[in-house]
């Protein structure tokens, strides 16, 4: 399934000016997502980062080559991930938002299903299985069924599945919304290691310090446009001119801080009421 | 033997079914064999023994024979549609398992191919096992098991695509009901399971004709009990075929692709 990369040293991920629109019979066409462009490389990751309804779920279905896109070309590998689907999703892995594990299989194989997808020999995707169980806390669940988990455990073996082939491209879709503190780090921590390992990560994610603590750049989404893109430190830098801001945190109560990427988040898009001199 | 990378798609979906099918085989086998079983042996045996003899094309068969060939093609609607309608609704809707498979290396397209021929498979192999018991009962020819298997396939492949259309068009699980009931039974009890069609009026035996479960009948008649063929039955039969197999997967892909 693996085929040599067409790209050469192009980025891992490429989007290039990609518009989605939804189109109804009963309602006019809705634009989603417009004309945005970017790339992540190997190593790196990159964070989408936005409210509900930002068009961050919808730039990730078409990313994965589930929705078509209306204008605009998205590569992984090198491959487009439209007319050449199969090369190119053989090098992605995807959590998506929803949970999509597949009951009819228990959480050891439910791993291995999946990488039976993408041909995986069983043989290594055992072996493969029985390493992320280990290293997401998993061993002991290894024959429970998937309707016994927790939501943390959930999501723990979603991002495990996204990662059974061993992709090259990993993305991820809102994957620590609603866990507890201790899962959320374990799960920065593998993010970090799939990171250091050569993966290029895009993260989806409306927790803003997550964005600064995981991503190398992050991307800030509103409206389905990206209205800025850069490592979170030159965006603070670049949209945050205080070196302290002030905030009122409950009524008659101010707060002094240092500029954050919720500040500039808050400013770009216009929202930046109840700040202080941003 | 490799199977080729065209062709491993489809050939991956259709193997997660049969491995979940394999693993859970107690509740299959009672849920896909024991129906026509439980059919046979109330119409077959019981309405068979006071029925007698039944008259159709000009030829008298005893109404076990004409109930045994009922309950093949009623086993092939049944199993086919209801794995088509409520099974792929339940992974659509619920497990959201096309969703995914369908962001690996396998599009949407093969799952549902997947899909249908495994509900066509399973729909085939519960019908053979009643050919079987038609068989060993003495209703029918040894041959038969041989011979039926790609009018069974045929068959169910048009009543799983008929389920699958249901699914994509279905808003929840309960809308599955107006296809089951508006559709599925009336066929079931008009269409000549029970009763040959020259029993029912003339405008009757036209609208029994225009569904599918007629020529499928008819065609199992003609192969297990050599009642004359009915050449409109193969075409009618082709022509259900292909445009419930494109309508299937077009409602289905509208649905999940935006």
């Amino acid at each position: 399934m693996t085929q040599a990369s067409p790209g050469g040293d192009r980025a891992a991920l490429e989007v290039v000016h990609l518009s989605k629109q939804y189109r109804s019979r009963k309602a006019e066409a809705f634009e989603a997502v417009s004309d945005i462009s970017f790339e992540v490389h190997a190593g790196e990751c990159l964070g989408l980062l936005g409210p509900n309804g930002a068009g961050k779920s919808t730039t990730i279905q078409c990313l994965s080559g589930f929705f078509p896109t209306s204008k605009g070309k998205v590569s992984i590998k090198g491959f487009d991930v439209h007319t050449q689907p199969k090369e190119a999703r053989a090098h992605l892995g995807v959590c998506s938002q929803e949970d999509t594990l597949d009951t009819d299989f228990s959480v050891v194989d439910q791993l291995i299903q999946h990488a039976i997808y993408f041909r995986i020999p069983r043989r290594i995707a055992h072996e493969r299985a029985e390493k992320l169980l280990e290293r997401f806390g998993l061993r002991d669940k290894r024959s429970q069924a998937i309707e016994s988990l927790s939501g943390g455990l959930k999501r723990r073996l979603q991002v495990a599945r996204a990662l059974i082939s061993e992709p090259s491209v990993l993305i991820l879709d809102e994957p620590t919304t609603g866990l507890d503190p201790d899962v959320r780090r374990m799960l920065w921590d593998v993010l970090k290691e799939a990171r250091q390992s050569g993966v290029a990560i895009l993260l989806s994610t409306h927790y803003m310090e997550e964005a600064e603590r995981v991503c190398d750049r992050v991307a800030v989404m509103s409206r389905g446009r990206i209205l800025d893109i850069d490592s979170p430190e030159a965006l603070i830098a670049r949209h945050i001119s205080k070196e302290m801001v002030e905030e009122e945190v409950r009524p008659g109560v101010f707060w002094k801080r240092p500029p954050n990427l919720e500040d500039v988040y808050l400013k770009v898009t216009g929202s930046h009421l109840g700040v202080a001199g941003l | 033997m490799r199977v080729p990378d065209r062709m491993w798609g489809v050939w991956s979906v259709w193997l997660r079914y049969f491995s979940v099918f394999s693993k859970s085989l107690p509740y299959y086998a009672v849920t896909t064999f024991l129906e026509p079983l439980l059919y046979l042996l109330s119409f077959g045996l019981g309405l068979g023994s006071l029925v007698g003899d039944v008259e159709t094309s000009g030829i008298s068969l005893s109404y076990r024979s004409f109930i045994f060939s009922g309950i093949l093609a009623q086993t092939l609607l049944f199993q086919g549609f209801f794995e088509g309608a409520f099974g792929a609704f339940v992974r659509m809707y619920y497990q959201r398992i096309f969703q995914a498979i369908a962001i690996t290396p396998i599009t949407l397209s093969e799952v549902l191919w997947g899909e249908l021929l495994w509900d066509a498979s399973k729909a085939s192999v519960a019908a053979e096992v009643v050919a079987l018991i038609g068989v060993v009962a003495g209703e029918f020819h040894p041959t038969c098991l041989v011979i039926l298997p790609p009018l069974f396939f045929v068959s169910s492949l048009l009543f799983s695509a008929m389920g699958l259309a249901s699914a994509a068009f279905a808003r929840s699980i309960e809308e599955l009901s107006y296809p089951q009931y508006l559709l599925v039974f009336p066929m079931f009890l008009f269409c000549g399971v029970f009763y040959p069609l020259e029993a029912l009026p003339r405008g009757l035996q036209y609208l029994a004709w225009a569904l599918p479960l007629t020529s499928v009948l008819s065609l199992i008649r003609t192969l297990t009990l050599n009642l004359p063929l009915q050449l409109h039955a193969i075409p009618l039969l082709a022509l259900w075929l292909v445009a419930l197999l494109y309508l299937s997967r077009r409602l289905m892909m509208r649905r999940l692709v935006r």
